[in-house]
């Protein structure tokens, strides 16, 4: 079904690929279901924490799931909209000791934090420690409105950063689904581009 | 006179350039811990901000992240 829709070079392309989602909130949790919508070959997903009823303003996960945790939530997910992916979950928290480790398979690591600390963190230890990785990170996506100030820069051969640099939760701004889904579609679709055309 | 190249764009000092790169970030008032930071090519880990060195004409990328997710 998925050949017939995209081609058989561009499937097996996505079929081979394996991704890294490090965070499942609501850009992880947004990117990796685009992905698995799309037929993915792997997602290696990590995220120490647990559903929340303030998490279902914008992440994907259902009533019924609160106090599960997130790698099995979004698993269980993810399997419900495409059996034929593969998920390697990790309920850990990413430090700059295992994240080389979670995400060795991976030539592309999707950045999904909420704190500014640590997706600073992620950065700075996938750009100092994986060589030939290539990290897709946001910073600005809160409030509402101004969809085109978000935006998909290339940074350096191994950084993309997405979002509009500015609008924080520090500055106030709360984080809504419809703005963050923005962000996660741009971080999806860089992965998608990185994954067909190299 | 002296100048940092800085996101691409000359930012320029009276006397010379501060002489650490913690010591700019504090001079632009940016939280270090929310700063990835490259110095003429070469990514600088966090812990090591203290003791890179500036100088006059150096080029530095400062990629600053917001809090959000």
């Amino acid at each position: 079904m998925l050949i017939e829709r995209h081609g058989e070079s561009v499937h097996k392309k996505l079929k081979s690929a394996t991704v890294g989602i490090a965070g499942l909130g609501g850009l992880g949790s947004n990117v990796a279901i685009s992905l698995a919508r799309i037929g993915i070959g792997k997602l290696i997903i990590a995220d120490f924490d647990v559903v929340e009823p303030s998490n279902l303003n914008r992440q994907q996960y259902f009533v019924e799931q609160i106090g599960i945790g997130k790698v099995t939530a979004l698993s269980d997910n993810l399997m419900r909209i495409n059996p034929y992916i593969k998920i390697d979950g990790h309920p850990v928290r990413l430090t700059p000791d295992n994240i080389p480790t979670i995400f060795k398979d991976c030539r592309i690591v999707a950045e999904c934090f909420d704190k500014a600390q640590q997706k600073q963190m992620l950065v700075e230890t996938v750009l100092n420690t994986m060589n030939d990785v290539i990290i897709i990170a946001v910073s600005g996506l809160g409030g509402y409105g101004k969809s085109n100030e978000i935006q998909t820069r290339r940074i350096s051969d191994r950084l993309i950063l997405i979002g509009d640099s500015s609008s924080g939760i520090e500055a106030g701004f709360s984080l809504m689904a419809p703005r963050v889904a923005i962000a996660a579609g741009h971080q999806a679709n860089a992965i998608v581009e990185l994954i067909i055309e190299g | 006179m002296a100048i940092l190249k800085i996101n691409g764009e000359d930012k320029i000092f009276e006397n010379s350039v501060p002489s650490t790169l913690k010591n700019l970030l504090e001079s632009l008032k940016v939280d270090e811990a929310t700063v990835v930071a490259e110095v003429n090519g070469q990514i600088i880990p966090r812990g090591n901000f203290q003791n890179t060195i500036l100088r006059d004409g150096h080029k530095i990328e400062l990629i600053r992240f917001v809090g959000g997710g």
